[in-house]
């Protein structure tokens, strides 16, 4: 048995606490002992994006602080994962005591659906949900952590669900963080664009793994097609073992 | 040419709501993409050759000041003589004073963004020499006097209509006519004209290689080998970063540069100049004149950061791969170089002072950084970018930030080192945003994040965080 410690995001915390929720239910079901450190507070992403990397490098100190004793760390996030696993040896690449904190920090941080297949070695959830599923490849988990089977894995596995072609899957959806209302006209664009090929696929529901594209997407969608649903891979995973989590409790 | 970088949202605004751009920019990157990627599975092993090429490109910039003496070193030995530009001034300078001293009425030009850098056909204008570019885009371009809209295809996105009428009213065809063929051959005829008397041509120079100091020109329409093989005086303009240490070397860059740029296993034209024509040859120039241009080439080298820019190659790539470029097309850029490539190079060159917007019209979806043959981190260096012009670093001319913007980040920071603090910030965050939900939703907020709001709902904030949920189910679970 692992014993997982959560990185809930911000974002998650305050804005999406279901998908930190969902998470911690499948972690369940796959025998893992979740644990969460209430220190946590925010990666720095945001402030290490726009700029301010004396401020950011305060918040990964922290970060750091709080989670550098633990062995298996897994987030629900994409882009946060990348910036603790990758951006936090670029921010202290003058500093050599926090580089080497950071790096010995990287290995052991995961994105969910990357530790569940590649760390735990399970393809198959057993869970069962009766939807067409279009996945939407997030930038940060595509091509800055390279995982892109896995979440697909595990989608496929679930029965009952059909994962279906989705054009452009892998084009940005036009968040990028304070992107999104500095460059509202541009990534607009961009969201309309992933909003029509979602309902072009013909899915019920457009799946991915960070929430900041979630809530562009969602917010995108509540506003121009009420009812259509985007959701995170923890909640719809969790959606298809419900029962069994149950049990388990 | 003119620099309008700063005028990046107005110019995408106008690009997003121009129909014909969005109909084109639908279809072309798209495409150009695709035949790179399949160009790519002609490679024995596509992966080993991509990072095969980013390693040449790694060792030309490290040893990049060597290289350029070596270059030079032999360039003269094959009887060419090298000038070297401080600036687009001293490149100008030199080249319209050599077209003076020779007598030269008019030029041709090979299709070549570093001319474009330097604003060069304006320099020649104003000494009342008559510049033709002779790449049919260019071509296109410089009759209508718009700026290029994609490097490798600088008229793209121009519709043929537009292309008709220009032609008539210039003079190149005389019947209207909207075949592309027709067109094309139009314009051959009558660029053919001004290389049967030429007495001056200027290119660009894809590569140029140390150890045999030759320039290399890749072409698909026959008119960079015309203007470097018929006039008596050829003047190859070169940027600094553009030498590699050996003719493998440049033969692997080749492979990759096609490939990446048009999906290509090879251009039709591929040109390899070592000095001017010989008493033996039957053709070539009488004088090869290289330039070799710095324009802020050497202050950014100082920086290892910001030298990565230079290892670009010029092949687009990533201007095919870019979802912003996919919507904005390549004006908003607002010089010679766009999408990510430029946005990574013109602030190298420039500074910070106008590129504010450039550094940041980027979501950080790290495709340019996949698809990059020469291995720029894209991403990296924006990053880099915005932290310089945050703390107003004055190598690279950064305006610094305002208040408003330093006081979040700084309570962000404060707060986030306590976890406490943190929680009631949260907590007044969600208390404040609630206030204008309306059911679930929130529309807007005023003086909120307008921009979110103008295309975009918010789902009211739920009163419970997750590290709330997490102390009831600890507490159901004991």
């Amino acid at each position: 048995m692992k014993r997982v410690s959560l990185f809930i995001p911000c974002l998650v915390d305050m804005v999406l606490p279901h998908i930190g929720e969902s998470t911690v239910k499948l972690l369940r079901h796959l025998d893992c002992e979740s644990t969460y450190h209430p220190e946590q507070t925010c990666c720095g992403l945001m402030s290490f994006n726009s700029g301010f990397r004396k401020e950011a490098r305060r918040l990964a100190q922290h970060f750091i602080r709080v989670f550098e004793n633990d062995e298996w760390i897994v987030s629900p996030s994409g882009s946060c994962v990348n910036m603790v696993k990758n951006r936090y040896m670029e921010l202290f690449d003058d500093d050599p005591v926090w580089f080497a904190r950071a790096h010995d920090l990287s290995p052991r941080v995961h994105e969910l659906s990357q530790f569940i297949v590649d760390h735990l070695g399970v393809e198959d959830l057993g869970g069962t949900r009766h939807a067409k599923v279009a996945y939407h490849e997030s930038c940060s988990t595509l091509n800055a952590l390279g995982v892109s089977a896995q979440p697909k894995a595990l989608i496929r596995s679930v029965r009952g669900t059909e994962l279906v072609e989705l054009t452009g899957a892998d084009i940005c959806c036009g968040f990028g963080g304070t992107f999104a209302n500095s460059f509202a006209d541009v990534s607009t664009a961009l969201v309309r664009q992933k909003a029509q090929y979602f309902l072009d696929s013909g899915a019920d529901l457009l799946v991915m793994c960070d929430p900041g594209c979630l809530l562009n997407i969602q917010g995108y969608l509540d506003r121009h097609h009420p009812g259509r649903r985007a959701l995170h891979l923890a909640e719809y995973l969790a959606g298809s073992i419900g029962e069994k989590a149950q049990v388990a409790t | 040419m003119n620099i309008t970088t700063e005028r990046f949202k107005e110019t995408a605004r106008q690009e997003l709501a121009n129909a014909h751009t969005q109909k084109f920019l639908q279809i072309l990157p798209l495409r150009l993409a695709s035949r790179r990627d399949s160009a790519y599975q002609s490679f024995p092993d596509p992966e080993t050759a991509h990072r095969y090429g980013q390693a040449v490109r790694d060792e030309s910039i490290q040893r990049l000041p060597e290289l350029l003496q070596v270059f030079e070193t032999n360039a003269i030995t094959n009887g060419a003589r090298v000038f070297w530009a401080e600036d687009s001034r001293a490149a100008n300078g030199y080249i319209v004073e050599l077209a003076k001293r020779q007598g030269v009425s008019y030029v041709t030009k090979g299709k070549s963004m570093v001319t474009e850098e330097l604003g060069l056909n304006e320099a020649l204008a104003q000494a009342g020499i008559e510049t033709w570019e002779t790449d049919l885009g260019e071509f296109i371009t410089q009759l209508l006097q718009r700026p290029p809209f994609h490097i490798v295809g600088p008229a793209l996105n121009i519709p043929v209509e537009q292309i008709r009428d220009i032609f008539l009213q210039k003079g190149v065809i005389d019947t209207p006519t909207t075949d592309p063929v027709a067109l094309g051959m139009a314009a051959r005829r009558f660029l053919r004209e001004k290389f049967r008397d030429l007495q001056m041509g200027i290119t660009g120079v894809n590569m140029a290689v140390a150890e045999t100091g030759t320039v290399i020109n890749v072409e698909n329409e026959g008119n960079i080998r015309l203007n470097k093989s018929s006039p008596r005086i050829l003047v190859c303009v070169m940027s600094l970063e553009k030498v590699v240490p050996t003719l493998a070397d440049a033969m692997h860059m080749l492979r990759v540069l096609c490939r990446s740029a048009t999906g290509q296993a090879a251009g039709a034209y591929i040109t390899l100049d070592s000095g001017p024509k010989r008493s033996d040859d039957i053709d070539g120039p009488e004088e090869l004149h290289i330039v070799i241009l710095d324009n802020g080439r050497s202050a950014a080298y100082q920086d290892p950061k910001t030298r990565e820019a230079l290892r670009c190659i010029r092949c687009g790539a990533c201007l095919n791969a870019c979802p912003v470029y996919g919507k904005v097309g390549g004006y908003p850029y607002g010089w010679a170089y766009s999408g990510p490539m430029g946005q990574v190079l013109t602030p190298a060159l420039q500074g910070l002072g106008k590129t504010g917007d450039l550094i940041r019209a980027c979501t950080l979806c790290h495709r340019c950084k996949i698809i990059c043959p020469a291995g720029i981190d894209h991403p990296s260096l924006l990053l880099y970018y915005r932290y310089k012009d945050v703390v107003g670093d004055r190598a690279l001319g950064g305006s610094g930030t305002g208040w408003r913007e330093r006081f979040v980040h700084t309570l962000l920071s404060v707060a986030g080192s306590d976890h406490r603090l943190w929680r009631l910030l949260a907590k007044i965050a969600r208390l404040a945003a609630n206030r204008f939900r309306s059911g679930d939703r929130i529309h807007s907020i005023p003086n909120g994040p307008r921009g979110w709001f103008s295309s975009r709902d918010l789902r009211a904030l739920p009163a419970k965080t997750f590290r709330e949920r997490w102390a009831q189910m600890d507490q159901k679970r004991n």
